[in-house]
């Protein structure tokens, strides 16, 4: 499936690249590192300025926080101390980046004994646990805020270094240090240039989470006395000194442990937003768990024979974003017969994956379906509105009455299920028959799909298994309970060409032998292979369809400017189909609109070489053909001339 | 200040009042209540588990309490402090040298032998014999022959007349233990019997039905337990956990005070002092020490390091308790910055100097102490760095003389100007003086106090001590600390020994009752 | 497998040879007399026969390369020898000390992991919703509240405001099982919030991760009921992140105690630890850093192979 087109990650207008998520936790911790630092500004009062007479004061005019158990003021004392806690942490932990991301660096790159000394050293140095060892340090040293920068330094080096390690090791395989490599570039512009650059992101989300914890570690030792040599504040000794006096004055404990929280809280806010901006993957909604209820219509198309397995009828779907639904697919009706392979093509972005997820009742769960009905024909012969069943029925649907094969076979299987624990409980599910005789079917199955040694193959797993291997299990597992539609989206693009050629032969033979009456959604950009499959022709832009009929008519005399784009495009021999999947028309200048940016009248019209100036007027409507057979969403198709005419 | 120090005392005397009338009223009743109490176990909180309970080694406050319930020596001490005799019955000198003591009759050791002259002789033996880590060792070298005269009458002679044998006769480093002792089991003849212990948690004692006083000890047992933290040492008092507790933190004495099931027993114990590396640097000059002996107001130490609850000291530390009154006005450092600074100039250091102040991160008090004589000497120009090691560093950084200035608190074992001989004289330096002080006359006044019998000439000796200390400045003393046991109200009978005897307080557990 | 775990206890001989050897290297350069320090603890003070008497009845009066030599080759026989300050035995202290440690990690870890866990799940697949967003505020403040903070204000509320709960200290299950349970809970609890905090982030991000997947849209697609597919084709893979995180986070954690059994006064290796390092007891404190490492490179042993049990596409080398 490919990817619904939406800008990334918003930007600010004020610092261009600087995304707007980020502005909150940057301005706390901006705020809460700067606050210690302007304490000269906030007050006048000396932190180790002592008034033994005024102990323990509470909050008046002149110390607005009260006084310490040796009449210090609170607030300087807190405010001092902040300096010297974020001071001693953000030192160590510079200090600890450095040198660890330069030992993961010399590793990474050079490899054999400097690998050795790093993952060893680390090794070495993570085998004591981090307090014991700052303990046995500080014992050796003496307190005080050198010997705490050392002990932190020491004690988080190895986790900089393991992740520039890693991080190093992915980027210098990849081809551009390669090629620096092999024109001669010297190792430090390499590593400092090329690398280093490369993998600042996680080293930098792993900065602040080391500042987070070393600021806990330092107030840590400084309340066990052994952290920062009084009278310089810090907020661990503050505590330190306030405990005995919890009961008697609760704020003066109160007040640096809000402060140490607070501190910690921000750093920790800003690291995981940095870590969400650096690596969207893992923010919000990647989900695909999450399907959008289809909606029921309530009308049942006239054209509805026996033969129909599913029709789409005035389809239109809406993607929720925060700025109000945006339209991505727009009036798609599509019938799909029995024993017919009915093919739907068109660029990235057209809509394609989304309507036939929508047959599955997969949508995803920011797609939302404004109108139109979706509906299937069970096995019992009855044809149900997917809108009108509940979340149960839909997963006796799914898998049993219409099947879907994917686009990547490489991420398609559970990679940590056998193979054939992923087809059995497939089967399971929806069938009632012993787990041996599931298994027994499943085994058949991957003999039918051509897989050697199939009983062996059960028990494996994907990742011993080629991308060929894995597209086969994913058809077997597809018609493991015998669907009457099966969709395939883009089941070869991830495949090699020649393998390409086997699977396409594969589920022509199953078409034909196997599975009688069953109908096949094939959707592809892929036009030569669509010419091999497929019996109608389904194409689409900017989610509408634009032109539909009978796959030979379709393809050998296209009416749409747009299907004349695409087979211009298509490549004249094997070897370009595989570089092709890039999918850009070459024949045609521009890129198709974005969704929320669609022109007004056809969509197509701004990139159209044929267009007048009442294109951009109306959007045009599907105009048929004269035997009802095609239809073409062009003012200046053959059919529109037809309508005109009659 | 001394107000509070002087209701704390009131609390004191309102509590043997009060622990009198229990007292009273437990004697009254039926028998059977009284027997159920007695088999009671006692839980102690400690302030620190005993490194070890090596009869003769001195290993810490902790150590000695336990030492105590298990050992006796020939002499001991009431709750009042007064000097008694404890194994032996009696004692008499037969010369200002030789000393006789008749043996208890009923003294029978944990083995259920009874204890003899034999056992004495061995025992002093094994203090002063060669590769001897003994407290005492130095000390017992007074003795010149101990010898059994018969069953149970020992004769100890002395090389020379000595004022406190008899109290090192009741030290609890000094217990007689049974000559059939063996390296790693000492056996003792205290009135409790070690029953269970687990390194670093809790040592659990019971009542050994030997020992020779007939109607001691009314519990069943003691379970001390060690809580390392002073709060929680507390914290466990007040959630009852144990029943009484050591070193009571200074800032829970009010919290004790006006609390409906706490009490608390308490007196003058040890003190705070400054000592000086005397070996170069300005503090090799008697004045410069004298100017920090007046730079600090002692007041607000007391305040600040010990939540108020001690008494400034501003010169010679004579014990509480000690037979001589060396009160002496003239010779006393009171807080006067400019008598201070004055002398700083005189010394040739008109604008201060920079110098290391050691004290300990360990211990709370020291740490705190330090402080405060931080910010004082501030005021007269002299800059000090503070130097927090652990208390292990701290120890081996005194003895080899890494600092200019340190912190330290310290107490002798009996109430006695003499017992400040480990902390004033020369002939035996360590961690605990002043690194490179040597005076010919202070060393000279400690050995003639302590070989004088006569109390008169005894005083005036060690009035002139006070005074030599005054002038040569071997430490600059800071204040005494209240020492505080605190307890539930149901624990009656336990009292603090006063002065340096404050760690000998165990001996008033023989009189403790449980509810 | 076996020519794995072979490898992998040669390189832990190494590893613990170095540990040993830093360990050795660094108490002989620490300040501080054990002979001295025993006799004057508390202020006290002893001459200076009394400390050389002593320091020859501990042994330290050897040359520091016989010490050397001699603890390699007791080490090597696992025999931790005796404690220099009381002549205990090491190896029956750590035994006593040791299983109290792991006793309030592991019930730490459980009660972490069953809060944390379904938690940081159900957050995870209702990212953004009510529930995460709360919780995650709710995590993310948590995390950031130092553990001694946590116990100490724990024992000024349950002990010493409700007086529901002991303050702190210790009693073996065996002597008294109802009091020594009472004990456990806020030095468990305050392990558990701790180990919670990170186990339900890490569970958040990875089935978050998961979810993304492509697999997952399968199992949907092959009309797997929800519970299933969140079972199998989420949970399941999410857990190998978790129990990697989970497992480094108590192996640190063994010798991280520290602040938490101070605060409790829970007997157990940490404290042990302090008191040997704070009385120079050399072999004891080598003895529980060997012991502590020893643990800590069997649980990323352990973890190593967990996780290739869990995902097949880990290969053990």
């Amino acid at each position: 499936m490919t990817a619904i087109p939406v800008r990334a990650t918003r930007k600010t207008r004020l610092l261009p690249g600087f995304p707007r998520c980020m502005i909150l936790p940057t301005l706390l911790l901006a705020a809460l590192i700067l606050i210690p630092f302007a304490a000269p500004l906030i007050t006048g009062a000396d932190p180790v300025q002592i008034a033994v007479r005024d102990r323990l004061a509470p909050p008046s005019f002149a110390h607005w926080l009260g006084q310490d158990e040796f009449g210090r003021d609170r607030l300087a004392r807190v405010l001092y101390g902040g300096q010297v806690s974020l001071t001693v942490a953000f030192v160590a932990t510079t200090l600890a980046c450095i040198v660890g991301t330069l030992f993961g660096l010399i590793g990474a790159y050079f490899r054999g004994p400097f690998e050795f000394l790093t993952t060893r050293l680390s090794d070495v140095v993570l085998c004591f646990p981090p307090i014991l060892l700052a303990l046995l340090v500080v014992t050796l040293f003496g307190p005080g805020a050198g010997t705490l920068v050392a002990v932190l330094s020491v004690l988080y080096f190895p986790s900089f270094a393991r992740i520039a390690f890693s991080e190093a090791l992915r980027v210098s395989s990849l081809d551009f240090v390669e090629a620096s490599r092999a024109l001669g570039t010297p190792s430090h512009r390499i590593v400092l240039g090329t690398i280093l650059p490369n993998i600042a992101g996680p080293v930098s989300v792993q900065y602040s989470l080391t500042a987070a914890a070393a600021i806990t570690i330092e107030s840590g030792l400084s309340f066990l006395g052994l952290g920062v040599v009084p009278p310089a504040p810090s907020w661990g000794q503050m505590i330190r000194g306030a405990r005995q006096f919890m009961s008697q004055d609760p704020l003066g404990i109160l007040i640096p442990c809000v402060a140490l929280t607070l501190t910690i809280y921000a750093i920790n806010f800003f690291c995981d937003r940095l870590r969400d901006t650096l690596d969207p993957k893992g923010a919000l909604g990647g989900g695909k768990d999450e399907t959008s209820v289809p909606v029921a219509a309530g009308m049942v198309p006239a054209d509805e024979t026996a033969d129909v397995v599913a029709s789409v009828r005035d389809l239109r779907l809406d993607l929720m974003r925060p700025g109000g639904p945006v339209n991505v697919i727009e009036d798609v009706s599509l019938t799909l017969r029995a024993n017919q392979c009915t093919a739907l093509v068109g660029e990235s972005g057209s809509g394609k994956s989304l309507t036939s997820l929508a047959l599955m009742g997969l949508l995803p769960g920011a797609v939302r379906q404004a109108r139109g009905a979706l509906r299937l024909r069970r096995k019992s012969g009855e044809m149900v509105d997917l809108g009108a069943l509940n979340a149960k029925e839909l997963e006796g649907l799914r898998g049993n009455d219409v099947a879907m094969i994917f686009q990547e076979p490489m991420t398609s299987l559970n990679p940590i299920h056998k193979v054939g624990a992923q087809m059995v409980e497939a089967i399971l599910s929806h069938r009632a028959m012993s787990p041996s005789d599931a298994r027994a079917r499943a085994i058949s199955l991957l003999e039918l799909v051509g897989i050697n040694e199939p009983a062996r193959r059960f028990d494996g797993y994907p990742h011993e298994m080629s991308g060929g291997m894995r597209q086969r299990v994913m058809i077997a597992m597809a018609l493991t309970c015998e669907p009457r539609l099966l969709i395939a989206d883009e089941p070869t693009t991830a495949l090699d060409v020649t393998i390409q050629a086997e699977i396409i032969e594969l589920l022509q033979r199953l078409r034909t032998e196997y599975a009688n009456g069953l109908s096949l959604l094939f959707i592809s950009h892929n036009l030569g292979i669509v010419a091999k499959i497929a019996d109608r022709v389904a194409v689409m832009y900017s989610g509408q369809v634009v032109e539909e009929g009978p796959a030979a008519q379709v393809l050998n005399d296209p009416h749409h400017p747009y299907t004349v784009a695409l087979l211009e495009s298509m490549p004249s021999s094997h070897e370009d189909l595989h570089s092709a999947r890039g999918d850009r028309l070459r024949a045609i200048s521009g890129t198709p609109p974005l969704l929320d940016a669609r022109p007004s009248g056809c969509t197509f019209h701004n990139r159209c070489p044929i267009a007048v100036s009442s294109c951009a007027d109306a959007r045009p409507p599907l105009f048929v053909s004269a035997d009802g057979d095609r239809q073409v969403r062009c003012f200046r198709a053959p059919e529109a001339g037809l309508e005109a005419a009659r | 200040m001394t107000h509070s120090f002087q209701a704390s005392m009131m609390a004191t005397r309102r509590g043997v009042l009060l622990s009198l009338g229990v007292g009273i009223t437990a004697m009254a009743l039926p028998c059977g209540a009284w027997a159920q109490s007695t088999n009671a176990i006692l839980k102690f909180g400690l302030s620190t588990f005993p490194p070890t309970v090596k009869p003769f080694d001195n290993t810490g406050g902790a150590a000695n309490t336990v030492k105590l319930m298990i050992y006796r020596g020939l002499m001991g001490y009431d709750a009042s402090g007064k000097l008694l005799p404890e194994l032996a019955e009696s004692f008499e000198w037969l010369e200002p040298t030789v000393a006789v003591f008749k043996l208890r009759a009923k003294a029978t050791f944990h083995n259920g032998k009874p204890v003899t002259a034999a056992d004495v002789v061995f025992s002093l033996n094994e203090i002063t014999k060669e590769g001897s880590s003994a407290f005492l060792k130095s000390d017992l070298t007074i003795i010149t022959a101990a010898e059994a005269v018969d069953e149970k009458t020992v004769q100890i002679t002395l090389s020379s007349p000595s004022a406190i044998f008899l109290d090192l006769m009741a030290s609890y480093c000094c217990p007689v233990i049974s000559a059939e002792s063996t390296e790693d089991n000492a056996i003792g003849a205290g009135p409790f019997v070690m029953k269970s212990s687990e390194k670093g948690v809790f040592i659990e004692l019971e009542r050994f039905d030997k020992y020779y006083a007939d109607d001691q000890p009314h519990v069943g047992g003691i379970r001390f337990i060690a809580y390392a933290d002073e709060n929680l040492r507390f914290a466990a008092l007040e959630a009852g956990d144990v029943d009484l507790i050591e070193y009571l933190p200074w800032t829970q004495f009010d919290a004790v005070e006006a609390s409906d099931t706490m009490q608390m027993r308490s007196t003058l114990g040890p003190y705070m002092f400054l000592l000086f590396n005397v070996t170069d640097g300005p503090f090799a000059d008697a004045k410069v020490r004298q100017a920090v002996g007046y730079a600090i107001e002692r007041q607000d130490v007391v305040d600040a390091a010990f939540a108020g609850r001690g008494v400034p000291l501003y010169g010679f530390p004579n014990p509480q308790g000690s037979p001589f009154d060396l009160t002496d006005p003239a010779h006393e450092w009171t807080f006067d910055a400019e008598k201070a600074k004055a002398l700083l100039a005189e010394a040739g250091y008109p604008n201060g100097f920079d110098c290391r102040l050691l004290a300990t991160a360990t211990y709370g008090m020291h740490q705190d102490t330090a402080s405060v004589v931080q910010a004082y000497l501030a005021m007269i120009g002299i800059n000090a760095t503070l130097d927090l090691p652990d208390w292990g560093t701290r120890v081996t950084a005194g003895k080899e003389g890494k600092y200019d200035l340190a912190v330290h608190g310290s107490s002798g074992t009996y109430n006695d100007p003499d017992s400040l001989w480990s902390l004033l004289y020369s002939g035996n330096p360590s961690y605990l003086q002043s690194f490179g002080f040597k005076s010919a006359r202070i060393d000279g006044l400690l050995e003639q106090g302590r070989t004088e019998v006569d109390p008169e000439k005894r005083k005036a000796i060690y009035q002139d001590l006070a005074t030599a200390y005054f002038e040569e400045v071997p430490q600059v003393p800071l204040n005494w600390r209240v020492q505080a046991y605190a307890m539930k109200k149901t624990v009656t009978g336990f009292e603090a020994l006063p002065g340096f005897l404050n760690g000998a307080s165990a001996y008033a557990l023989d009189d403790t009752k449980l509810g | 497998m076996l020519e794995f775990l072979l490898r992998r206890l040669a390189a832990a001989i190494v590893m613990l040879l170095v540990v040993g050897t830093i360990i050795f290297s660094l108490l002989v350069i620490v300040p501080g007399d054990p002979a001295e320090l025993l006799l004057s603890t508390g202020g006290g003070s002893a001459t200076q026969e009394a400390i050389q008497n002593l320091r020859n009845e501990m042994g330290l009066d050897k040359p520091i390369l016989a010490q050397y030599f001699g603890f390699l080759a007791n080490t090597a026989q696992f025999d931790f020898g005796t404690s220099i300050v009381d002549g205990s035995s090491i190896a029956d202290n750590i035994a006593l000390r040791l299983p109290r440690t792991l006793e309030i990690i592991a019930v730490g870890a459980i009660l972490a992991l069953l809060l944390a866990i379904p938690a940081g799940t159900l957050a995870g697949l209702r990212g953004g919703g009510r529930f995460d967003v709360i919780a995650s505020a709710v995590n993310a403040l948590l995390t950031s509240i130092p553990g001694f903070v946590v116990g100490t204000l724990f024992i000024y509320f349950f002990a010493q405001v409700l007086g529901v709960l002991p303050a702190g200290g210790y009693v073996a299950f065996a002597a008294d099982p109802a009091q020594h349970l009472q004990m456990l809970i806020l030095p468990a609890t305050t392990v558990a919030l701790h180990l919670a905090t990170i186990i339900f982030r890490m569970t958040r991000a990875s089935v978050l991760e998961m979810r993304g997947h492509d697999w997952v849209r399968t199992a949907t697609a092959k009309g797997l009921r929800r519970s299933l597919v969140v079972r199998h084709h989420i949970l399941r893979n999410a857990l190998g992140p978790v129990i990697t995180v989970a497992g480094l986070q108590l192996g640190i954690l063994l010798g991280s105690t520290v602040l938490i059994e101070f605060v409790y006064n829970w007997p157990g290796l940490s404290g042990m630890l302090v008191t040997a390092v704070e009385q120079r007891d050399y072999p004891t404190v080598r003895a529980i850093i060997l012991t502590v490492a020893a643990i800590f490179i069997g649980i990323n042993l352990m973890i190593d192979i967990l996780y290739s049990l869990l995902d097949p596409r880990v290969r053990l080398q």
